[in-house]
């Protein structure tokens, strides 16, 4: 059973998210193939290299901090899948981990990315469902909409953080808590200024901090129970 | 031909259709994978099952705040980018904020200019470009990242269990924080989600009901929403 998992499935998966995450850099690029040889629309040169910078300088950090910060989280195909598809916060994670929940698996287990791999697909087709229908219906959709419900809307994702955070952290209060406060810490500080020294949108700061000093401390605490 | 209606042509549609196309291949084809994988390491079928029926009782909310995400960018760049950008590595908060640095390259301030055909072919390049990096280091370093994960676990299992449970705290820890220093009505509804949630996992498990189990995360962001709502 285990051999089939590390010597068949996981190099299976591993080839065929390797592949499917460089075609979809290619594929990145077919609308601007199409305004190119359609239409003749080239980039203006000498514009191009200034929205190269100003894209660098916003979004590089975050190119290398996301999949490292997310990695524990979400696993090796989950990183595939993730970053192809996107909306990686709001979005695959809570999907993949109540997959999870719903299964009875451990995260960080054989299984349980097994699991999370189905949550996530399943999280994906209906993503990308739903922006099928919108895309369709247009704005005519959103214009149709009570203004109290686009309110209830931007309230979405704040509600199911913290009844994710309780999901998991119910188990291990003293450590949820701890960590919770460090993350209030570290945002108070971004909302101050304090890091506005680090490069690029420094946001990814207390998902990053918050994520490796979750996972030292419970290594520490593991290590010591066995010693 | 005017900006907007090459944006929403037919070759676009066609494009970004192909780019859209892939992600749901990759996604079929690992879950298909998965799932026989899954039948031979004996995780029975039900349990395959409710994974998926709670995954996408998941998704419908963050999918409804990704598509009123969209239809502000398919005003700005047009449905095709719109819709790619969003199934395609995308992120809901990044979207806007690359097209307007490709249209202002060329003089043009997204949403307050009439957008001209230069303006958006640098908004296209400009999303492209700020996009790919995610893709190009997560799909080269996945492999990588997982042999650092095993070597700190030293082929523990349970350490592996306890580092992905550890990692979820800190996550959610994180993107909590980020709404309750908010000091709004997010707060209220981050905090009210979180207490809800804990009284009903409680109550399920006293009272050992089982169907509260699967709905419990969506009562409490609805009731959290409407309780936030109405105050």
């Amino acid at each position: 059973m285990n051999d089939f998992y590390n010597n068949e499935y996981m190099p299976k998966m591993n080839r065929i998210g390797k592949l499917t995450g460089y075609l979809g850099v290619v594929a990145s690029f077919l609308p601007a193939i199409v305004l190119a040889v359609v239409y003749g629309l080239t980039p203006n040169l000498g514009a191009l290299p200034t929205v190269a910078i100003s894209v660098v300088s916003s979004f590089a950090v975050l190119w290398f901090v996301e999949p490292i910060s997310y990695y524990p989280v979400v696993g090796q195909i989950g990183t595939y899948m993730a970053f192809l598809s996107g909306n990686i916060s709001n979005m695959r994670v809570p999907c993949a981990s109540m997959a999870q929940v719903a299964a009875e698996v451990e995260p960080g287990s054989e299984e349980g990315s097994v699991i999370a791999t189905l949550g996530m697909a399943t999280s994906v087709v209906i993503n990308i469902a739903v922006l099928s229908v919108g895309v369709i219906g247009g704005s005519k959709v959103l214009s149709m909409l009570p203004q109290a419900v686009t309110e209830a809307l931007n309230l979405l994702l704040p509600a199911l953080f913290g009844a994710l955070l309780m999901q998991f952290g119910i188990k291990q209060k003293s450590h949820a808590i701890m960590i919770l406060i460090l993350g209030i810490l570290i945002w108070l500080g971004l909302n101050a200024g304090v890091f506005s020294f680090l490069p690029g949108a420094s946001n990814y700061l207390a998902t990053l901090v918050c994520i490796f000093t979750s996972i030292v401390i419970m290594l520490v605490k593991s290590n010591k129970k066995s010693a | 031909m005017d900006a907007l209606q090459i944006a929403n042509s037919l070759p676009m549609w066609i494009a970004c259709g192909l780019a859209v196309g892939l992600v749901v291949v990759q996604a079929a084809v690992f879950a298909k994978n998965a799932w026989s994988a899954g039948k031979k390491m004996g995780i029975t079928e039900k349990q395959m099952k409710s994974a998926v029926k709670s995954s996408a009782i998941t998704s419908i909310g963050p999918s409804i705040v990704i598509l009123s995400g969209m239809l502000s960018l398919l005003i700005s760049v047009g449905g095709p980018m719109a819709w790619m950008r969003l199934s395609l590595i995308g992120s809901v908060m990044f979207e806007s904020i690359a097209a307007g640095i490709g249209t202002s390259s060329v003089g043009v301030q997204l949403g307050a200019d009439a957008l001209t055909p230069e303006a958006l072919t640098m908004a296209v390049w400009a999303m492209i470009l700020g996009s790919i990096g995610w893709v190009v280091f997560a799909t080269f370093s996945a492999d990588k990242m997982e042999k650092v994960q095993e070597k700190v676990a030293g082929g523990n299992p349970a350490k592996l269990m306890s580092i992905a449970t550890a990692a979820i705290i800190g996550a959610f820890s994180a993107m909590s924080a980020q709404h309750i220093t908010k000091l709004n009505k997010n707060s209220i509804a981050c905090i009210l989600g979180a207490v809800i949630m804990g009284a009903l996992i409680t109550l399920g498990e006293k009272k050992n009901i089982k169907w509260l189990k699967e709905w419990n995360l969506t009562i409490s962001i609805l009731a959290a929403l409407v309780i936030t709502v109405l105050i």
